[in-house]
């Protein structure tokens, strides 16, 4: 009769030890994901397009390594800017077509919006100028940006703002902050989607 | 007798068994009857036979039957990518780039969408139909932006057919997508198991494995599988030919499909065609298993969630705020 206890007690017991390791066998892809913490080299995949646009070594670290932006020089229409900001006189017909009246400038808040000198240089016209008056290149605007808008930097640097260029994997090329957002008016126009979706079945 | 004249007169079996019939005649009117055999077997959604040259039926023939794809040695896959790649090319005169490349080691693919920054502007929509040979009759598409109401997070309370200038004051935009769960509800509910997650974490669709009944699109909480009730048509010069067996190839009629991460592309460390697209940057995809990639980034630094996470189905796509 005991005997009989005991065997259906030890029954009992392997039954709630089987489903007590079942139910640990349970985990989250976050466990899965947590416990990865050796270093992936994603510059070992191998990538069948490389980033071909111009791109610059950026002045900052992601992650404690090195990484590259989009390259701005080569995309801005007008450059080199001292080409024609010189010392040279000029008529007036010739200032009507070379001004940048085509410049809106929508950055800032209304009515205390920002000006040209804001950011640019106003001496040294190729270069930009952040608050402390450090002259800055117009492939590292992100420097400049970052000044007031040191969230959005703190995440682009992370991942969190702003995209990579082409690839997951390999060396991180990512999206300079002009590469996306006009500078003289940042914020996206509205407009109509590129397309539109219909009921699903 | 009546089959011997013409081949393509139906065989009237009775009469056969009627007849008395010499070893000779027993024995053409069972090649004859194996020939419609295998023409039923094979028509069935590509055309007819007749036009078909021997090597077509040939092809089509090893084609039928070819295994599942995750019981195939590479040798297999080679061969059955080939097969394809020239089956296009007598067909429709395309040269298709198919690749049947495997998973990479220690990557595990996920996704992160902020709904912050989407503006819902569908680019990633229309990128995506163009990259996965999507049918443009129907309209079919992988990725839904829905336009949601301040402070609900669930998109079936969205709008997911708006139509006018975005982004409109006061809402914000939700994209879902096949969310490639970790613990697939749509992999379970196949009766062929012609779905399967990968590896890396991809669940994917043995296109010619698929009996089309749907179980697994009854199955999935997210509604991230689409059906094709027609053969596809996408316009010649939009076919993307770079093509992966598990991924962008086009789907015959019947079969179900859905989104891939761009396998194609991933398994060869480019970015999904929606994440490429996107401008406004509300789309993070990248190795779950490297703490160094931005996917890591968001989930430790911003607040996300899950859709439906208390289903348990442990999906790839975290949402996230800025």
């Amino acid at each position: 009769m005991t005997k009989q206890l005991y065997s259906a007690l030890f029954l009992l017991l392997c039954i709630t030890l089987i489903s007590d390791s079942g139910a640990a066998s349970e985990k989250s892809v976050l466990d899965e994901i947590n416990a990865a913490e050796d270093r992936f080299d994603s510059r070992a995949v191998p990538l069948f397009k490389q980033v071909t646009d111009e791109r610059v070594l950026a002045h900052e670290e992601y992650q404690g390594g090195p990484f590259w932006v989009l390259a701005r020089k080569s995309q801005i229409e007008r450059y080199k800017c001292s080409s024609c900001h010189t010392d040279k006189s000029m008529t007036a017909q010739q200032g009507r077509e070379l001004t940048h009246g085509n410049v809106i400038l929508e950055h800032g808040d209304e009515g205390q919006g920002l000006l040209c000198i804001d950011c640019h240089h106003p001496q040294e016209r190729d270069f930009l100028e952040d608050k402390k008056g450090r002259k800055i290149d117009f492939d590292h605007s992100y420097q400049l940006c970052g000044q007031c808008h040191f969230r959005q930097k703190r995440d682009w640097l992370g991942g969190a703002h702003g995209k990579r260029a082409l690839n997951w994997a390999g060396e991180r090329t990512v999206y300079n902050c002009t590469t996306c957002h006009d500078p003289h008016s940042p914020r996206f126009k509205k407009r109509f989607p590129a397309t539109y979706s219909v009921e699903l079945d | 007798m009546s089959v011997k004249k013409d081949d393509h007169e139906p065989i009237r079996t009775d009469a056969l068994l009627e007849k008395k019939s010499s070893r000779r005649t027993f024995l053409k009117g069972l090649s004859i009857g194996a020939a419609a055999g295998s023409a039923a077997l094979t028509a069935g959604c590509i055309g007819s036979v007749e036009a078909a040259t021997p090597e077509e039926l040939k092809l089509r023939w090893q084609e039928f039957f070819k295994k599942n794809y995750r019981l195939m040695s590479q040798e297999e896959k080679d061969g059955t990518v080939a097969r394809l790649e020239r089956l296009a090319k007598m067909r429709d005169n395309i040269d298709l780039q198919m690749g049947s490349y495997p998973p990479l080691d220690g990557v595990l693919y996920g996704y992160a969408f902020n709904i912050t920054r989407c503006e819902g502007f569908m680019e990633c929509v229309t990128a995506c139909v163009k990259e996965n040979n999507l049918d443009r009759k129907t309209n079919t598409q992988y990725i839904r932006i829905f336009e949601m109401e301040p402070g609900k997070l669930d998109p079936s309370t969205g709008d997911g057919r708006y139509y006018h200038e975005v982004p409109v004051e006061n809402k914000f935009y939700m994209g879902t997508q096949c969310f490639h769960c970790e613990k697939a509800p749509c992999t379970k509910a196949c009766p062929t198991r012609a779905t399967w997650k990968e590896p890396d974490g991809i669940v994917v669709v043995d296109y010619d494995w698929c009996i089309g009944c749907r179980y697994c699109q009854a199955a999935c909480p997210y509604y991230g599988r689409r059906f094709n009730w027609g053969k596809p048509e996408i316009p010649r010069d939009e076919i993307t030919v770079r093509q992966h067996y598990l991924g962008n190839r086009i789907r015959p009629k019947g079969k179900m499909e859905k989104c891939t991460f761009c396998i194609q592309r991933t398994r060869k460390g480019r970015l999904p065609a929606c994440v490429e697209a996107c401008p406004t940057g509300a789309r993070v995809f990248g190795n779950l298993l490297d703490p160094e990639s931005e996917i890591r980034y968001v989930l430790k630094h911003k607040k996300v969630f899950r859709m439906k996470e208390e289903l348990g189905t442990d999906p790839k796509f975290w949402y996230f705020i800025d």
